[in-house]
């Protein structure tokens, strides 16, 4: 069953409930009311006819001692036609309980007078040929006789009263009842909106779609149910792009390193089949012999550079303090023959807690690509500076630079900025995806500032003393 | 002399190449990268283009389009297998498609199918006194006709595209027979024994040991 309709019928079982019971005890407590002055009615004209008898029975002549039930049975005929314009129900019984005059119509029974007793009335409801009347009882005393004086009065009208407020009160609850379940279907379906809302967008998200999201349309639990799921449905998004954008780099990274393999095996797969198939003169026998050999080397190396790259991620960290001297003295020793490209060096003696060797790697690859992105002739700088919270190592180089989009993906493996993946300079453009593995090794980042046509600056900082980060990164 | 232009930024794959159909009887020149590759094509006329996609300079889609007017058949070369560049190199009017690491035969056999495409090459292949018209589908001894059956003819002509090389019986069976080589078969030395009796080649088509068979002439 659907919320709404639950919301829809608890409601109206409710509203029944309580305008029933309500209704009833309404219509009750009126009738009572009535009733109650029905019988103090009654009681009050018994009272009139008692006072009517006895005065009556003062005024005959006292022939004898004792009223005879001749003259009891006058009275109670005159008594019973001087009412004014209703006729009155009366019964005189005698001392006996023996019915001494009766007015038609009146109930047999004699049961009330036992009841009857000297002061008190008595009264009863009584219900002859499905009509309702209020029965009385009263002693007179009269010329030394003791009389049981009736009356009956009609209270049907009350009755009838009740049973058509009853019938009214049904009529109005049902139509109540229709209009208010029409008002609470509209009010459920406006509250469970947000519901409907938010399993649509729920369906959606299933069906792939993960960017829709839920319209928030209140402000209360369900309003906030809302931005929660929306919230989790960003997350997930979110989530989702990372887990896509892996998945791209890692189908880019296997598309990139068969190709990367294909080239070298096309030329070792040729030169062997030409070896082996022809007869070929000494300069060309050396020539394919010597291809074979080179390129073996190539893939040799990019192995090599495959196998650092994953080891560099599991590998545990075992900072030594080190010189920063000693870095630069290597770097220095390297460059100290080239000369068609200017290293410069200019750095702050310091202390880093590095492992020297992964760290001289990562300089020595970053100075190796500033020197290829460089023109002859031109320079390449390698800065080293105390900083605030670590020592900040820069190499910067006046080449080609590279555009902001490639800034982003030059770090994975095979990535090369020049999109022929020319290997003039004999690269297999995994530098530095691996100077990246290092480093996050040693809890840095490698930040790269680059503009096309002006130059590039990579620079990172190895964490200073005062940070313990660094052993905990270490170890992840 | 068919003039051959071989663009690859590879040294090694160019030089290759190079080797492989200069054997072949082509004339072939070879650049490594866009620019110049663009320079020699406006100025010297060659008979077919070898292009590699992925070039310094400009790259292969971007020379095609110079290459286009000159109507010069090319075969891209490349190392991207998918189909989607395959697809739109071969609708630049591209002739044929290679993808790397290739088999130095199948180069050398692409290239003669294009420039017999486009007439450039004669359908004509003589080894001594023997000529076997490509087109005509006719194999002569000293003006004599010989009856070949189908295989013995797809060997013939393999052996006289390749004259002096060593062919593996693995090619040989793979290219004539268009099957996997089963070692053990005695069905390729079969055919090559019938083809030397009916060419008269006792002495020219010598068996390699442990290689397969090689034309000398």
């Amino acid at each position: 069953m659907k919320f709404s309709w639950k919301i829809l019928l608890c409601s109206l079982i409710t509203m029944a409930a309580a305008f029933g019971i309500g209704g009833y005890f309404f219509v009750n407590d009126v009738f009572k009311a009535s009733l109650e002055r029905e019988i103090g009615q009654a009681t009050d004209d018994s009272n009139i006819l008692k006072f009517a008898f006895e005065t009556a029975a003062l005024n005959i002549p006292s022939k004898y001692d004792m009223l005879q039930n001749s003259v009891i049975k006058e009275i109670g005929a005159n008594l019973e036609n001087s009412g004014q314009g209703s006729r009155r129900f009366l019964r005189l019984s005698d001392e006996d309980q023996k019915v001494l005059y009766a007015s038609e119509g009146f109930v047999e029974d004699t049961l009330l007078l036992s009841d009857i007793q000297e002061q008190t009335r008595a009264y009863q409801i009584i219900r002859p040929d499905r009509r309702y009347y209020v029965q009385t009882g009263i002693m007179v005393h009269a010329l030394d006789r003791v009389l049981y004086l009736e009356t009956m009065r009609d209270v049907t009208e009350v009755y009838a009263e009740r049973a058509r407020g009853f019938a009214v009160y049904r009529g109005l609850m049902l139509l109540i009842l229709i209009c208010s379940s029409v008002v609470m279907y509209i009010v459920s379906y406006w509250l469970t909106k947000p519901i409907r809302l938010l399993t649509q967008a729920a369906r959606k998200m299933t069906a792939g779609d993960y960017s829709c999201r839920a319209e928030q349309i209140s402000e209360d639990e369900m309003g906030r149910l809302t931005m929660d799921f929306n919230h989790m449905a960003n997350v997930v998004e979110d989530n989702i792009h990372k887990l896509e954008e892996e998945v791209r780099a890692r189908e880019d990274f296997i598309a990139a390193f068969s190709h990367e393999l294909k080239t070298p095996l096309t030329a070792v797969i040729g030169y062997a089949d030409m070896l082996r198939s022809r007869k070929l003169d000494e300069e060309k026998h050396f020539l394919s012999a010597n291809y074979i050999y080179t390129e073996g080397k190539r893939l040799e190396a990019m192995s090599l550079r495959l196998l650092d790259i994953i080891v560099t991620r599991r590998y545990h960290l075992e900072p030594q303090d080190t010189e920063v001297e000693s870095l630069f003295a290597y770097l220095e020793e390297i460059y100290a023959e080239k000369k068609e490209i200017r290293v410069v060096f200019q750095y702050e003696p310091g202390r880093i807690q590095v492992e020297a060797n992964l760290l001289k790697s990562v300089l020595l690859n970053l100075t190796v690509n500033a020197c290829k992105a460089s023109e002859a002739g031109g320079m390449v700088e390698v800065f080293g500076r105390n900083e605030e919270d670590g020592y900040c190592f820069a190499v910067k180089d006046y080449g080609t630079g590279i555009s902001p989009e490639e800034c982003r993906k030059i770090t994975e493996a095979f990535y090369m900025v020049d999109k022929s993946r020319s290997r003039s300079h004999n690269g297999a453009g995994l530098g530095l995806a691996l100077c990246v593995e290092i480093l996050k090794l040693h809890g840095s980042e490698l930040v790269i500032e680059s503009t096309p046509g002006v130059g590039s600056c990579f620079h990172f900082q190895i964490p200073g003393k005062g940070t313990d980060s660094r052993e905990t990164k270490g170890e992840t | 002399m068919i003039q051959i232009l071989i663009v690859d930024d590879e040294k090694p794959i160019c030089d290759l190449i190079d080797m492989n159909l200069s054997e072949a009887g082509y004339h072939c020149r070879s650049v490594q990268d866009g620019l110049s590759a663009i320079d020699l094509i406006e100025k010297e006329n060659f008979d077919l283009i070898l292009l590699d996609i992925m070039l310094p300079g400009a790259d292969g889609f971007d020379i095609m389009e110079y290459i286009k007017p000159l109507k010069v058949p090319v075969i891209f070369i490349t190392a991207k297998s998918d189909v989607h560049d395959k697809v739109r190199g071969l609708k630049l009017g591209a002739e044929d498609y290679l993808v790397k690491p290739f088999d130095v035969l199948e180069l050398v056999a692409r290239v003669e199918v294009v420039l017999r495409r486009f007439h450039k090459t004669d359908h004509i292949l003589t080894a001594g006194d023997v000529m076997v018209d490509l087109e005509a589908l006719k194999v002569t001894k000293s003006g004599r006709p010989i009856v070949l059956t189908n295989k013995e003819y797809g060997l013939l002509v393999l052996f006289m595209q390749n004259k002096n090389v060593a062919l593996f019986k693995e090619t040989l069976y793979e290219k004539v027979w268009k099957d996997e080589y089963i070692a053990d078969s005695r069905t390729l030395e079969l055919h090559v024994q019938r083809l030397r009796r009916k060419m008269g080649w006792e002495k020219n088509l010598v068996a390699v040991y442990k290689v397969g068979y090689r034309l000398e002439i």
